[in-house]
């Protein structure tokens, strides 16, 4: 099961979650300032037919099982992340800073109920949170993620230019307790395919 | 077998996987998860304070060693007495059978003199506990050590190091003696209890009547506000080291440490924190919880909490760890290199009790005149001429000057209002302290600070359940006659309390005492609720603060008797214990 993905089980996935990147992507900038436009400086949404190679990631509680990935300069990977834990976990690809800024919007997600611990409350998820100052901040960021436990989503990022960069799950505590791992960029014709 | 206890399945697992330990190492194949260790308890010298002192050690240390242990593994644990007096050793927080749970009168008769007493149990759980003496007040000299034992699977965590961080607290006197001056005057060890010059200042705050009344309740519950903690005089360690001694850890740049934190003082709370690192709580009492990023946390007396840190800095950090009542520091360094230090914080104010942690916040318009009325800092009480002596590190004959100096309290007022205020200003409510209580914890720099709130399970040991019954626990003593009891009975007055086995009791903590206690239970995990549900976590210790009600329950899954009590050492010494007899179940007997 690790390697071989149904595509039903994709198609409903997608369908069901809000926060796969291609509605964000399609929405553009967000106003406000926290940086959650389409295209980042690292890179942006990709297509799937763009993707040269996939690149499984699964997560447990709280981990990444493996801690390193190795990408190139320009290249378009099409992640499937599994969550074969028990509580909830994202798949951010960001710097140490863009990590650092979404924990603390997920640390408000969770105290509003919006996250817990093992899930997504959706209808919280899409309720208006004006008053909570959580306007405008449903988690739909192109550059991440969020895995149930039990379940698989696909995020295909293209890279661009080679920067410092980590893959993180910003679920409160999580990337504090470990759960993050760096990646590199190898020199063209080095990354494993 | 019952598939309620996931306890029983480890324990018939373990007991097939030694079999198969045993197998194995007949054939040479794989090592066996099967370990001994040799302790002796006997007298050391150790210098914290000064000058030399005659301490108990473990193998000549204080602490001891620290135990390290893989989960699974079958121990053999060798303890020689070399005291003229009986010991015994506790291994706090280890499920066991009670015949190993080492408490003279309960679990065994005792190490007598010159003896050797085998221990044998399975290790089958994992993370960071510690272990004392049970046998009268020996763990205040000196009889303690860490245990670690290494999980089987991974952790929900990970780290580059690891360090035991043993905070504990040392009197030159003798405890013997210690307890005997807190029976024969109970304030004994007090140096700034209020007086005649600070009720007048009461006076003039919130007019006589309502001084006059607070006087009165004080003095029916035979406490007072500076009761914070019942000793003083105490040198505060980190690993056996005072704060110039400076124990140190060190780590490269970049890499995750562990510090197991453990509170192995006889009397004393600790606020925990390192100026310039965030720490991520993994662990309490040995559960994991879900990871909690927390500036500052309190750990009560007998506790232990992981934490990890990342300094990414090539510089050095203070771990410092105040006690609750501010009487001191215990100080130690994170740095890259040995030498190296880091600033040394200013001790903070002390802390007062208010009349909410007698129970009585509650009333209306109470808390915020009480805020003010008591938020008035006494640390420069026992700084007047004539008493400094007192305040050094270390003095064992306090100079207990009550009359006051006039024109001290004129000193306060500037500070006064500057605490008042601070202690009003980001003060959010935790629900484990009474509204308004003196003892509410905030971060030295306005951030996080745990909450007993904050901890919830990584993988609950137990499914979730109603309790099948609830029993009340009123914490009771008499601070001026200095006993301590459990509703208003002493140990020696008491009938054990009786637990069947496979019941899920609730106990209710009611703390109608104006000290701290924490609460230990042995043999059995307590399951702490605050109100997380199925994620409420598991701890073999469990503080109450003053004025404050605590549900706790327990899945009663381990058949024998059993030692339940405060573990401020003073208190269990002078009543508040229970033995707790778990009737039915499988019979167990030692594993021998």
């Amino acid at each position: 099961m690790r390697t071989k993905i149904s595509k039903t089980l994709l198609a409903a996935a997608a369908t069901v979650a809000l926060y796969v990147p291609g509605a964000a992507f399609a929405a553009g900038s967000h106003e406000g300032g926290h940086g959650h436009a389409g295209a980042m400086a690292f890179g942006e949404p990709g297509q799937l037919s763009e993707a040269g190679r996939t690149i499984e990631i699964v997560m447990g509680d709280n981990y990444f099982e493996s801690e390193k990935l190795v990408i190139l300069a320009g290249e378009t990977v099409r992640f499937v992340v599994k969550n074969e834990g028990e509580f909830l976990h994202e798949f951010n690809l960001g710097t140490t800073a863009t990590h650092a800024e979404h924990q603390k919007e997920m640390m408000t997600m969770m105290e509003h109920g919006m996250l817990t611990a093992t899930g997504v409350d959706k209808g919280m998820m899409k309720m208006d949170h004006g008053s909570t100052g959580m306007s405008g901040h449903v988690h739909d960021d192109p550059n991440s993620i969020l895995v149930e436990p039990g379940k698989t989503l696909e995020l295909v990022w293209k890279f661009a230019e080679a920067t410092d960069l980590e893959f993180a799950c910003n679920v409160p505590g999580h990337y504090d307790a470990g759960m993050m791992g760096e990646i590199e960029f190898a020199a063209p014709g080095t990354a494993g395919s | 077998m019952d598939n309620q206890h996931p306890k029983y399945l480890g324990r018939v697992l373990l007991k097939s996987a030694a079999i198969v330990g045993v197998a194995s190492a007949l054939f040479g194949a794989v090592p066996t998860l099967a370990g001994t260790y040799d302790l002796t308890i006997g007298e050391t010298i150790i210098n914290v304070s000064g000058t030399e002192q005659t301490a108990l050690g473990i193998n000549g240390m204080v602490p001891g060693p620290t135990l390290r242990f893989k989960e699974g593994e079958d121990l053999v644990i060798n303890v020689t007495n070399t005291l003229d007096e009986d010991t015994s050793i506790h291994w706090h927080g280890l499920i066991l059978p009670f015949t190993e749970d080492g408490v003279p009168g309960i679990s065994f008769d005792g190490i007598k003199p010159g003896a050797t007493h085998t221990y044998r149990f399975p290790a089958q759980q994992n993370g960071t506990y510690w272990f004392h003496s049970h046998s009268g007040l020996q763990e205040q000299s000196g009889v303690y050590g860490s245990i670690v034992i290494e999980p089987e699977g991974r952790e929900p965590f990970r780290y580059d190091r690891d360090y035991v961080v043993v905070l504990s607290d040392w009197h030159d006197t003798k405890p013997e003696k210690i307890l005997a001056n807190l029976k024969k005057q109970s304030d004994y060890y007090n140096y700034n209890q209020r007086t005649l010059m600070t009720f007048f200042d009461d006076v003039s705050e919130k007019g006589f009547g309502a001084a006059l009344s607070d006087r009165a309740d004080w003095g029916e519950m035979r406490m007072t506000p500076t009761d914070v903690a019942d000793i003083s005089g105490y040198t505060f360690l980190v690993n056996g080291k005072n704060p110039e001694q400076n124990w140190t850890g060190l780590f490269k740049p970049g890499e995750r440490v562990r510090l197991r934190f453990i509170n192995a003082a006889a009397m004393t709370y600790f606020d925990v924190r390192i100026p310039g690192l965030q720490m991520t709580v993994v662990q309490a009492d040995g559960n994991n919880v879900q990871p909690v990023k927390v500036d500052e946390f309190r750990i009560a007396v007998a506790e232990t909490y992981d934490v990890i840190v990342r300094p990414t800095d090539e510089q050095a950090y203070t771990i410092v760890a105040e006690p609750m009542a501010r009487t001191g520091m215990a100080r130690a360094t994170l740095a890259p290199r040995e030498g190296m230090e880091a600033a040394v914080p200013e001790g903070r104010e002390r802390p007062l009790l208010t009349m909410a942690d007698m129970g009585h916040g509650g009333m209306e318009g109470m808390d915020h005149s009480q805020m003010q009325g008591m938020a008035e800092p006494t640390k420069d009480t026992g700084q007047m001429p004539g008493m400094d002596h007192s305040q050094m590190p270390g003095a064992t004959q306090p100079a207990m000057d009550q009359e006051q100096m006039p024109g001290m309290d004129h000193s306060n007022m500037s500070q006064m209002d500057r605490v008042a205020m601070g202690g009003a200003a980001g003060m959010r409510q935790d629900p484990f302290y009474a509204p308004g209580s003196g003892l509410m914890p905030t971060a030295a720099n306005g951030g996080k600070f745990l909450s007993y709130a904050d901890l919830k399970a990584q993988k609950p040991l137990y499914e979730d359940r109603e309790p099948t019954r609830e029993i009340e626990i009123r914490l009771t003593g008499n601070m001026e006659r200095y006993f301590w009891s459990m509703n208003d009975k002493k140990y020696s007055e008491a009938e054990p309390i009786r637990l069947k086995y496979g019941e899920r009791v609730r106990f209710k903590f009611v703390n109608e005492t104006m000290m701290s206690h924490p609460m230990h239970l042995h043999g059995m995990w307590t399951i702490l609720d605050n109100g997380n549900g199925k994620f409420n976590p598991t701890k073999h210790t469990v503080s109450i603060a003053p004025g404050t009600t605590v549900l706790a329950e327990v899945e009663v899954d381990a058949p024998g008797q059993w030692a339940f009590h405060c573990h401020l050492m003073y208190h269990m010494a002078s009543g508040m214990f229970r033995m707790v007899i778990v009737e039915g179940g499988p019979q167990t007997t030692a594993v021998n």
